[in-house]
């Protein structure tokens, strides 16, 4: 029983039909996503001007590019990068820190009142920050903290962790009680089922959970804003000062702000698989 | 598959069942919680109750003699002030219109990439890309290269529709500001209702063409419905995000023309780095927290009810 | 209602791929039920879903009464589906559920009610179901509304792509002769998909048997079941199957455990016209008749396997090692580790072609 000749039929008019539907929606979806990356990519673009390229009218897409304002970018952003990387590292393993434990109290082994501590996290991820902004800079004042990268570490932390927290969480909540009820058989205690058991199954989870936590903590403006000077001004601020009082600066800021940007952009993309779960706090695998 | 899961959130079956537990055990439980817990409070409720204290108190950072209590007369001003009532006026604006917008632009970009096409994964690289740009290098990239009446790229492609060389940070900088929160929390939205259209069973949607369903009836009697809970949990998280939006309005407009687009965050910003009055900014703070209690107790409501939807399985 | 047709009807999943339905050829008769029954793979269901229009054709073309349907949309098809895991709208009440296909007819409320309402009636779905939503709904309430659906339509057509295989054993016994009853009653052409050929055996009109994407043999269930045209087919229908085992030819028939096998003169012809040293020989499990001791092939019993009205031997004929199998009665079955012999008569002997399978002189 062998076939006819494949195809031997024209695609009817339906067939042809929903072929160019297809294709129409999927020009759509092009044309959105170049419009919505065109500021990004004009960033791009004006980083590699030289100033008077820069502010022109029109605005300029052929130009001879320079690596001149990214050089300068490099030559200043020393001691930014450096307390944004501590910033952000620093927090986020503290975070991890906290965090595992404490999810692990919310989740496997579940205190009596979890669903309070589970809302108590919560309620101070809703709490605005702005609004103790003028008493914490009392406070970091009176303890010598203030313009000190270790206030920027423990606020940070702060920040994320009750995030961190329904995150890990919802990762063990995947654990197949079946593994856990295993090796309590085996005789595992509590330390020996979480090194052996849940940290090796969630380890994915608790990437996408620093990778989140990254994001964040490299992004955030207010608080270096108003608590650092220059001991402890991060990347943000770097920004900052590329807007000067006078003089062209165009080129310039595009530089550092694509230079700002890429790391978060790079981890974004990389965990855009996770993004979602890490946004919506577990609640959407 | 994308669900939303009510597993990790308020009915959840905790993994293993806390038994009928000895004074040891329940202390072993708590233990690991306790490091995380004391830290949260020390860090946030410390300076919460700091604020409280200080909203009672006349504290002005320039003028010497520090603190003296000053009973309710912060809360009077604040509540007389035009400008208190002008910021929180401007954020409700541009919370309600960015977070409905971009859920808007949300829906029809996810039921965009919901099909398959060529190059539909760069696509939504390129759309999500926005969202992960630092929001002060997003401020400081759509205030100059973009929006600038002189050089900006906007201007230029409007040309063709008769626009010339509007100053879009003086005539219209609360819109300016907007579509930029919008850019910005439109793939976030998206993200959400994507996750959600593609937990939608395939024969269901199959069902309904048998049944005789055309595209826009399957959205409006299935697609929709299916995806409420996502929506409503993409407006809850994104309020909260963009409630306390400060970074655009620092570096685009700085609060202005004017205080046209000073926000809550950034006006209490402005009573401690402008006015220094410590006292005032504690009490318009303490009424901005018990402002954010109230709509976040409506909201956890929300959130818990959305969370009795499983996803919607059959 | 109409009459189906497959002419040639091909599908290919990717180019270079073999096809998952290959060149079908398959008449369903107006008012039939038609089952269309094979292992996982043997492209059944896309064949059926081919008729639904949820899939496209790659080569040849079906037919729905006298109308060219290939490229119809599934709306326009006037058939009626009932999917596997029901597919029944979540957010939608039961009622609302069935009425869902004449809303977007547009058929006015009442109308729609009414037939809703018959429909659930002829399922002994209660009234007070109409309102609930699926998810509060048993398996088997849901595979009623799945069937409410489809009946409330009147099509042309029933498809339906495994309905029982959800449902428990119990249940789905008691389902298959309702829906096998229901019709009979409705008089619709139904084309239904299985892998269980209990199912096909006892529902349907006739049976399409497929592999690997070919049709291998339509017929009522009794000439499949007595006259397999091929070793798939035989080796498919019937429970427990048919014993098949490769036998080399010898003079009047085939060497079986040390035994000769007599083969009727036509089979022997059609063996030595193909040149065959060895064939498959096939004996259903009821026609190795337990003899007390003056049967020709002999064994040992290794299990007895004991189902009240029957009794299943499993027993290694001398001089092998695979088993066969012997339905006997089940009032006093020998007991494992006896040696039992067995009587076959050659009427009830299958040869097939051990390299096409195909069967010697059917």
């Amino acid at each position: 029983m062998s076939a006819l000749p494949l195809r031997t039929r024209e695609p009817g008019p339906q067939r042809f039909r929903d072929m160019s539907v297809k294709v129409g929606w999927g020009i759509v979806a092009w044309v959105v996503g170049i419009a919505f990356f065109l500021p990004v990519l004009w960033m791009v673009l004006t980083a590699f001007k030289p100033e008077s390229a820069a502010e022109t009218w029109p605005p300029r897409f052929t130009f001879s590019p320079t690596l001149s304002q990214f050089r300068l970018v490099f030559s200043g952003w020393g001691p930014y990068v450096t307390h944004s990387v501590i910033a952000t590292v620093g927090s986020t393993i503290l975070v991890l820190l906290l965090g595992v434990p404490a999810a692990y109290a919310l989740s496997v082994h579940p205190v009596k009142h979890w669903r309070d501590g589970l809302f108590f996290f919560i309620s101070t991820k809703m709490l605005p920050i702005v609004a103790v902004i003028g008493p914490l800079y009392v406070i970091a004042l009176k303890t010598h903290l203030l313009d000190s990268i270790w206030l920027l570490i423990i606020l940070y932390t702060a920040m994320n962790l009750p995030l961190a927290i329904w995150l890990i969480r919802s990762f063990m909540l995947e654990v197949p009680s079946e593994l856990l009820e295993a090796s309590e058989l085996d005789g595992a205690g509590r330390i020996r089922e979480m090194t052996e058991v849940i940290l090796p199954v969630i380890s994915p989870g608790l990437v996408s959970t620093a990778l989140i936590c990254v994001i964040f903590a490299w992004n955030e403006l207010f608080l270096a804003l108003n608590l650092t000077v220059t001991n402890a001004a991060t990347m943000p601020m770097f920004l900052i000062s590329s807007v000067p009082q006078e003089g062209l600066y165009i080129a310039h800021l595009s530089a550092a702000a694509t230079v700002a940007s890429v790391p978060v952009i790079l981890v974004g993309w990389i965990a855009q698989r996770s993004l979602v779960r890490g946004l919506s706090m577990g609640a959407i695998k | 598959m994308a669900v939303v899961d009510t597993s990790t959130l308020l009915a959840p079956e905790p993994v293993v069942r806390p038994r009928e537990a000895s004074r040891r055990e329940r202390w072993q439980r708590r233990l690991p919680l306790l490091p995380a817990l004391i830290y949260i409070v020390i860090v946030t409720q410390i300076p919460f109750l700091v604020t409280l204290w200080y909203s009672f108190q006349n504290y002005f950072f320039d003028v010497p003699g520090g603190a003296h209590w000053a009973g309710l007369s912060n809360y009077k001003s604040v509540f007389t002030t035009a400008a208190f009532r002008s910021a929180l006026w401007h954020s409700v604006i541009m919370t309600v219109t960015a977070v409905i917008v971009a859920m808007i632009l949300g829906v029809l970009f996810a039921l965009l990439l919901d099909r398959k096409f060529i190059g539909r994964g760069v696509v939504r690289t390129l759309i999500i890309t926005p969202f992960l740009v630092m929001p002060a290098a997003a401020a400081l990239v759509w205030a100059g290269p973009m929006l600038d009446p002189n050089f900006g790229l906007l201007n230029y492609l409007l040309q063709p529709f008769g626009v010339h060389h509007v100053a879009w940070l003086s005539t219209h900088a609360l819109g300016s500001v907007i579509v930029v929160m919008i850019w910005q929390w439109t793939p976030f939205m998206m993200l959400i209702v994507l996750a959600g259209l593609q937990g939608q069973p395939a024969d269901v949607l199959e069902a309904a063409k048998v049944d005789g369903a055309g595209a826009l009836a399957t959205f409006r009697e299935l697609t929709f419905p299916f995806l409420r809970p996502y929506i409503e949990l993409g407006i809850l998280l994104g309020s909260i995000y963009l409630v306390n939006v400060f970074d655009q309005v620092r570096l685009m407009t700085n609060g202005g023309p004017g205080t046209a687009t000073t926000n809550l965050p950034f006006y209490l910003y402005e009573q401690v780095n402008n006015a220094f009055d410590v006292g005032g900014a504690a009490a318009a703070g303490v009424i901005t927290v018990i402002l954010t209690i109230i709509v976040a107790t409506f909201a956890l409501r929300l959130f818990a009810r959305v969370f009795q939807f499983e996803g919607a399985s059959s | 209602m109409a009459h189906v047709r497959y002419v040639s009807a091909t599908r290919v999943y990717t180019k270079g791929t073999p096809p998952a339905v290959d060149a079908l050829d398959l008449d369903v008769k107006d008012g039939e039920f038609m089952v269309l029954v094979g292992p996982s793979g043997s492209g059944k269901t896309t064949a059926l879903r081919m008729l639904a229009g949820l899939e496209p054709l790659d080569g040849g073309r079906v037919e729905i009464g006298d109308r060219d349907v290939t490229w119809v949309q599934p709306k326009d098809r006037d058939i009626a589906m009932v999917f596997q895991n029901y597919a029944l709208y979540p957010q939608k009440t039961v009622a609302e559920n069935m009425g869902f296909a004449l809303k977007m007819q547009h058929v006015p409320r009442p109308e729609r009610d009414r037939r809703v309402r018959e429909a659930a009636r002829l399922l002994n779905l209660d009234d007070q179901l109409l309102d609930r939503k699926p998810k509060a709904l048993s398996g088997g309430q849901r595979q009623r509304v799945a069937m409410g659906r489809a009946i409330v339509r009147q099509p042309q057509v029933f498809l339906m792509d495994e309905p029982l295989s959800n449902l428990d054993a119990k249940l789905r016994v008691q389902t298959r002769s309702q829906i096998a009853e229901l019709q009979r009653r409705l008089g619709v052409t139904t084309v239904y998909v299985t892998h269980d050929q209990t199912e096909a055996m006892t529902m349907g009109n006739r049976v399409a048997v497929l592999s690997g994407g070919q049709l291998q043999q339509c017929d009522t269930p009794r000439q499949l079941y007595d006259n397999p045209v091929n070793q798939f087919v035989a080796g498919f229908i019937g429970s427990p199957a048919m014993n098949l085992q490769t036998v080399p030819l010898t003079e009047g028939g085939v060497r079986l455990a040390g035994t000769v096998i007599p083969l009727p003169t036509a089979v022997r012809t059609a063996a030595s016209q193909a040149d065959l040293r060895e064939l498959v020989l096939g004996i259903r499990p009821e026609h190795l008749h337990l003899a007390d001791g003056t049967g020709e092939l002999t064994g040992e019993v290794v299990l007895v396997e004991d189902l009240g009205s029957d009794a299943l031997l499993h027993v290694r004929l001398t001089g092998q090692t695979d088993q066969v199998v012997a339905r006997t009665e089940g009032r006093k079955p020998p007991a494992p580790g006896q040696e039992v012999t067995f009587r076959v008569q050659p009427d009830d002997v299958f040869a097939f072609h051990p390299v096409t399978g195909a069967r010697l002189a059917g």
